[in-house]
């Protein structure tokens, strides 16, 4: 496993980037020297890509609980490319406004993928929050139930994306909680 | 339930129409996804995804979809800022690049108003980065947060919050009342001092002897520096060194007593602006449902995870933490049945005990203030004796008796409320916060007794000295300068509390961590454990030392200076303790549980801070030998003669706000907004409900519309060609 080419990255890459997401500078050349360390031996360019499993395994997300479906989000076609990668930094910079980190929060808690985060996607979210073998279905059933009569206002057991922007807007952990800061430098 | 489905698309009614939800069955996914409400939200968020799933595929991206965006774009060019579209980087180009050439068919005005708006944020994010490299102990807040979690991290961002509150009290005090007497005393401007001779007063309440002895003893010093007393006392470190009555520059008189009043009232102000600015920041949040909030589920499991926990060990607690939460929350929700349940003679039951436990801690807390008031006034009479005379452990035992003893009531009435809460039977999160809330005010009412004690000595006149005591207004043999006396006693207070707080962290905290880790063989070392980082307690203690900088800084306009040093130093010793001795408790604060917690109880101690110094500045006469306001009766009399001074139209001006005649209709008006609005909120509350209740209907006539759909679907397809 070697380094790839020291790449420099140009100024107006960066001006762009700058303006395009919601790094700072300092956190995007961070996230830049991050990429380089994981890529694999060859060229570097603007194709280079990493795996899903490099980027689980960064310091960042080797803990979270939701990292498949982090990775699932910003990943295109199973890989990630740099301006990916920049991407979800973006989402999780503090930066970020309310309404991107609710759109992006609602895809990775939408576990099937239908649009709807619905009990099944519930209890998934509370067996990876619980992280522990013996969780009663009394327990799950609770949760979701509490879940489901806080925030579904047309009672249908689902959340769809209006409902679940309602409950974020007004949860007050949200935004302090759906951060990141540290990418590796 | 039946339903009978019928050749093309006219139903029936099916007999039974039970109106149990549960009779419909949730409706496939496909449909939902092609309501026209749905499609238009997926618009507003952009969506483009394309991905190959069999089953249950989002929103796939069509030709007239990309139209539809650039559409949308014409429509609502420039509305929100490039980042905020939900696209990746490559989509945000291409889009950038469509808003630009749209720009072009613009008129020049509004291209140079777009450009200039862009260009000033630009600005102003600039900006925001370069502040936010100056804020304080960014980096060791930051790995606080990601080691221990978001709990840990408010206590210290709430600690970096009253060092710049201190710094900030200081700054002004400095600029009002120390600058102008520092460019006087070393001869920057061409300034003199004022002194206004004093009026038809007796010469023997201006007596103020000042003791000087010949030889000083190290350990009189030592005493000197911990006490205030001796070469301190005459230093600008207490009141008693503004003798001066204005200072005057070449072209104005600065009027000095006005300037020392406006900065109390000044720094007080601001210390409530800004408590109150920082506590409506985390409350951004319309408080429209019911007051379960911050326990609110939805809160706990889509927000439950602190994402930038990178921290192995750390993510295992935040796991176990949560576990714990969810878990009690439910219990508490069993709890909370169970008490709904309470059959009437049990209630009475408990009612009757709560009652007796509630008087045993009033009776708790007045035992604590009447120690308090026996201490102090043992302290200040003993005080008078000669320091030759006394030893040197005595002397030192006496001077800080008041501070002993309420550094001893703070540790032991937390343990009794602890013990009597159990047999209140509340819920488990109503107990903690009942006995935070005893012992906040606990903590805080202390000082108050103290304060309202040395009030009471000073304005008390016994039989020997009642002459002059009637004379002066106060206790002249005594208190010769009795603002100089209580800044005194509250820099014993805060030395003291400073140095009890590093005698803890040193002589507790790290021999119990070294006990722990090395003797942890022993069976007792086992149970106690390792050191948990409190939040409460400590909380408690810096609001405590807040609170009696608060009411000193009055008395002793440099204490504000001291209480910044102070708090710099606790914050790195509590760091420190934190990060080697302490193991994370299984018990995780929420940060907005926190934060509101923090503020509530400092803006408890700011009100009874103002209590005791509006009662000192408006009944208590000031003292004519030392002082500022040795020309008034009172502190506060300067503001009505300042405002003698103005000119007769602003005088009456001033007397007709302060008068009855405005007062009065003013307090009426503003219940009347009061009650306008407690009205309205009402009205907004019920027009919600029934709103809500709308949507679940017209959500369950969706579902059986598509749920007939569905069968006449079927129906159709099983019919042969």
């Amino acid at each position: 496993m070697g380094q790839c080419l020291r790449y420099q990255m140009q100024w107006e890459d960066l001006e762009e980037y700058q303006a395009l997401t919601f790094l700072t500078r300092n956190e995007i050349l961070c996230i830049h020297d991050t990429f380089l360390k994981l890529c694999p031996t060859g060229k570097y360019d603007k194709e280079t890509t990493l795996t899903m499993e490099q980027v689980s395994s960064l310091p960042a997300l080797r803990v979270n609980p939701f990292r498949d479906r982090i990775c699932r989000v910003f990943s295109h076609n199973n890989v990630f490319s740099f301006e990916d990668v920049l991407s979800m930094a973006s989402v999780f910079s503090e930066q970020a406004c309310p309404s991107l980190k609710i759109e992006y929060a609602f895809r990775i808690y939408d576990f099937n993928e239908n649009g709807f985060i619905d009990e099944e996607d519930l209890q998934k979210i509370v067996l990876r929050l619980l992280n522990s073998d013996d969780v009663s279905e009394d327990l799950l059933m609770d949760l979701t139930h509490h879940v489901l009569s806080e925030s579904d206002l047309d009672n249908d057991n689902m959340l769809s994306f209006s409902e679940f922007e309602h409950a974020m807007a007004k949860s007050p952990d949200f935004m302090n909680s759906f951060r990141i800061h540290f990418w590796g430098c | 339930c039946n339903s009978s489905g019928v050749n093309g698309f006219s139903f029936s009614y099916p007999e039974n129409l039970s109106l149990d939800s549960s009779c419909f069955l949730s409706p496939p996914v496909n449909f939902l996804q092609e309501l026209p409400s749905y499609r238009s939200i997926a618009r507003k968020r952009t969506i483009i995804l394309s991905r190959d799933k069999p089953s249950g595929t989002l929103l796939k991206p069509t030709d007239s979809y990309s139209s539809q965006l650039e559409g949308d774009i014409a429509e609502n060019l420039n509305s929100q800022s490039i980042r905020k579209y939900a696209l990746n980087i490559s989509e945000k180009r291409r889009l950038r690049d469509i808003q630009e050439t749209q720009m072009k068919y613009l008129s020049e005005w509004d291209q140079w108003k777009r450009y200039s708006s862009k260009s000033w944020k630009r600005f102003l994010e600039k900006a925001r980065e370069m502040t936010t490299h100056l804020e304080l102990w960014r980096k060791d807040i930051r790995s606080i947060e990601g080691k221990f979690g978001t709990g840990i991290q408010s206590y210290f961002s709430f600690l970096r919050f009253l060092v710049l509150l201190n710094l900030v009290i200081f700054m002004i005090i400095f600029m009002l009342v120390l600058l102008p007497i520092l460019l006087t005393k070393y001869k920057i401007t061409n300034s003199t001092f004022v002194f206004i001779p004093f009026k038809d007063m007796d010469v023997q309440c201006t007596l103020y002897p000042v003791s000087s002895s010949g030889l000083i003893y190290f350990y009189s010093y030592i005493i000197d520096l911990l006490s205030g007393t001796g070469f301190l006392e005459e230093t600008s470190l207490f009141y008693g060194h503004y003798t001066i009555d204005g200072v005057k520059f070449q072209n104005f008189t600065y009027d000095l007593p006005l300037a020392y009043l406006v900065s109390t009232i000044a720094y007080l102000t601001l210390s409530l602006l800004w408590i109150v600015k920082r506590s409506v920041e985390g409350f951004k949040i319309n408080l429209i449902r019911s007051e379960e909030h911050f326990q609110s589920y939805c809160n706990k499991i889509f927000a439950g995870w602190d994402f930038c926990i990178t921290n192995r060990s750390m993510a295992d607690l935040k796991h176990s933490s949560l576990r714990y939460e969810l878990r009690a929350d439910l219990e508490e929700e069993r709890i909370r049945q169970k008490i709904a349940e309470r059959t009437s003679e049990e209630t009475l039951r408990i009612y009757s005990l709560r009652l007796f436990l509630n008087c045993v801690v009033l009776a708790v807390l007045a035992a604590c203030f009447y120690a308090i008031y026996i201490a102090t006034v043992f302290s200040q009479e003993h005080m008078k004796k000669e320091i030759s005379k006394m030893v040197f452990g005595e002397n030192l035992l006496i001077l800080y008796l008041p501070s002993i003893v309420i550094t001893l009531a703070n540790f032991i009435t937390p343990i009794i409320f602890t013990k009597i809460i159990h047999y209140e039977d509340y819920s488990p999160g109503f107990e903690i916060r009942l006995t935070i809330l005893r012992c906040v005010f606990v903590r805080l009412a202390t000082i108050c007794v103290l304060v309202f004690t040395l009030g009471s000595k000073i304005t008390s006149c016994n039989n020997k000295d009642d002459d002059l005591c009637e004379l002066c207004g106060y206790n002249q043999k005594l208190y010769p300068c009795w603002e100089t006396q209580v800044g005194q006693e509250m820099y014993k207070l805060m030395i003291f509390d400073f140095i009890i707080i590093l005698a803890v962290t040193l002589f507790v905290d790290f021999p119990r961590k070294l006990l722990v880790t090395y003797c942890s063989s022993w069976k007792l070392i086992q149970c106690w454990g390792q050191q948990e980082f409190a939040i409460p307690d400590n909380v408690l203690g810096i609001v405590y030392g807040q609170t009696i900088c608060w009411i000193g800084a009055f008395f002793s306009p440099l204490l504000p200076a001291i209480a910044t040093l102070k708090f710099i130093i606790i914050f790195y010793v509590k760091e420190l303790s934190l990060l080697y001795t302490c193991r994370p408790s299984p018990r995780q604060f929420r940060a907005s549980n926190s934060n509101f917690f923090f503020l509530l109880v400092l803006l408890i101690g700011l009100c009874l801070a103002i209590i005791p110094l509006t009662i000192s500045m408006s009944r208590i006469p000031s003292s004519k030998a030392c002082g500022p306001f040795t020309n008034f009766n009172t502190t506060w009399e300067v503001i009505p003669k300042t405002v003698s001074t103005f000119p007769s139209s602003l005088q009456s001006l001033v007397h007709g706000i302060t008068s009855e005649a405005f007062a009065v209709p003013f307090f009426m008006i503003i219940c009347l907004i009061m009650f306008y609005f407690i009205a309205l909120a009402g009205a907004h509350k019920r027009v919600v409900d029934q709103l809500r209740e709308q949507l679940s209907l017209e959500s369950r006539d969706k579902r059986y519309l598509i749920q007939k759909l569905t069968e006449a679907q079927r129906d159709v397809q099983s019919q042969p060609a």
